[in-house]
């Protein structure tokens, strides 16, 4: 398949001033600093957008190193000079941050912090979370930095109000880990770890209160995304879906993201392990480890497709169950196709995602007919 | 060149403006026009990170584009105010465009062109007191839709 390059996209970032860090600053993601009305802007399509990232900052940065990531210690540059998912995520003081989610509370859908890994991020995070809690009953999520945590310290998260754990594994496989996360020039985390709290959140948090990032693009197999999909529905897990794209200046910004092609299929596979129970077993791989077959009912497979809705976000739902956190343009250019919608797509995008996909190989079209 | 602050933004009321796109038209002089675009414009879209302008030589009907522009959320066509050839692109803009929000009626121009019909310009918003009611009206608009910061 072939590779796809884009050009890097960082905008312009605000003077910055050591002093402002964590718990009394935060950053916010773009999208949720026009949706509080801190930026201007807009989106391309026209959706109700109501999921609000937030990130704690520190001057010493994220004391991580990871091989792909826009704040790894060891990619140059000052920390905050650093893109994190490629966009500037601007900087604003909790408290105006609070204040501004009560005046904007009705068109809220979800709330979610993400902690770097720090000495001083839990507390923050718990500070945060109080000052949040005190203000908005929006549901609340956490994208916790596991070697910060203990068991004891994830129940706490859920005596304070948090509803949903979600944990960045990135990589899938215990390899890939080791390669892009443990053995890196500086800042080593362990796959050990972040499954001891995964364990943990998902004892704590109950059924489908959790979820475990996976990155698509890393350099996995879609044989290992497909293992680890089931596993983690298995235990009534979420994985959560994100397409992996390079960070200039990182030691992977010279990588190419998944095609569109690879990455389709692997929403789908993702969408029918979770939704309508297949396993790992339901899946055809070829000798690289390429999915080339899906073992399903063709009609099942095609209902799913029509739907839509494997190619929207994957994010913590809003207050109805309804997508919550649907991150526009996280993951790839406004200029680029969507890679997850965060909307359910119409039928225009319905067209191309058919195009993208070239489901006839996969399910047999071509050898038998849909009903048979 | 008459500057007012209108809704607190600060537009040139001699100006042309194409009212839904806020694509401003400068007439030159016989057979030569600038066109841009205005600070609202610029401001809505976000922080503008990529910019791309047609070669000149291209002929364009009204409404077409002559470009595209990328911000952070969004990416848009850049569209003609009236109907003519690009006898000159911005290259300055177009490496920086920066110099869109920095400057929106000076450095910050996009193209030059040669309008084929005149009378088109009938069609965009002119003279002093129709700017400032379109221009306060759009920034209340778009102040009302969550478009613009707080």
């Amino acid at each position: 398949m072939a590779a796809m390059k884009t050009l890097p996209l960082v905008v312009p970032g605000e003077v910055y001033d050591p002093s402002h860090v964590s718990p009394d600053w935060i950053r916010i993601s773009y999208a949720s600093a026009i949706a509080l009305r801190f930026k201007s802007g807009r989106f391309t399509r026209d959706f109700e957008f109501g999921g609000i990232n937030l990130l704690l900052n520190y001057s010493e940065g994220c004391k991580s190193d990871c091989a792909y990531c826009g704040l790894a210690r060891t990619r140059p540059g000052l920390y905050e000079e650093k893109s994190f998912i490629r966009v500037d995520w601007p900087l604003v003081e909790t408290d105006e941050f609070v204040r501004r989610l009560k005046t904007h509370e009705a068109r809220l859908t979800r709330l979610c912090i993400s902690m770097v890994t720090h000495g001083h991020s839990y507390k923050d995070t718990v500070d945060i979370t109080n000052r949040i809690r005190a203000a908005v009953s929006t549901p609340l999520s956490i994208l916790v930095a596991p070697p910060t945590l203990t068991r004891a310290r994830i129940e706490h998260f859920k005596t304070i109000g948090v509803d949903m754990i979600g944990v960045g594994l990135d990589a899938v496989t215990e390899e890939l880990f080791h390669k892009l996360r443990t053995d890196v020039p500086a800042g080593s985390l362990h796959w050990e770890k972040y499954w001891e709290v995964i364990n943990d959140a998902r004892d704590v948090f109950g059924p489908w209160k959790v979820n475990a990032h996976t990155l698509v693009g890393l350099g996995e197999t879609d044989r290992d995304l497909v293992d680890l999909f089931s596993r983690l529905c298995e235990r009534q897990i979420f994985p959560y879906l994100f397409s992996f794209n390079p960070e200039p200046d990182s030691r992977m910004g010279e990588h190419a993201k998944a095609s569109l092609r690879r990455w389709r299929r692997i929403q789908l596979a993702k969408h029918l392990i979770e939704m309508d129970g297949l396993r790992n077993d339901d899946f055809g791989f070829d000798a690289r480890g390429d999915l080339v077959e899906i073992k399903a009912p063709p009609d099942l497979v095609l209902r799913a497709v029509a739907s839509g809705v494997p190619f929207m976000t994957n994010g913590c739902p809003g207050p109805k169950g309804e997508p919550g956190c649907t991150r526009p343009y996280g993951s790839y250019r406004p200029s680029e196709p969507f890679r997850d919608f965060p909307f359910l797509p119409t039928k225009e995008d319905a067209k191309g995602i058919d195009l993208d996909l070239a489901l006839e190989g996969l399910i047999g079209l071509d050898r038998h007919k849909v009903g048979d | 060149m008459s500057d007012r602050v209108v809704g607190g933004y600060t537009i040139d009321v001699d100006l042309l403006y194409d009212g839904e796109r806020h694509v401003w038209l400068l007439i030159l002089g016989e057979g030569r026009a600038r066109v841009g675009m205005d600070p609202l414009g610029v401001e809505t879209m976000g922080d503008v990170v990529q910019m791309y302008l047609q070669e000149p030589g291209v002929a364009l009907n009204r409404g077409a584009a002559f470009g595209t522009i990328e911000a952070a959320k969004f990416v848009g066509p850049l569209t003609m105010p009236v109907s003519g050839t690009i006898l000159t692109n911005n290259q300055a803009v177009a490496s920086d465009p920066g110099l869109l929000t920095r400057d929106p009626f000076g450095e910050g121009w996009l193209i030059e062109i040669e309008p084929s019909d005149p009378a088109e310009f009938d069609l965009l918003v002119r003279g002093e007191e129709q700017v400032v009611e379109w221009f306060e009206s759009k920034v209340r608009d778009y102040g009302a839709k969550g478009m613009l910061a707080e």
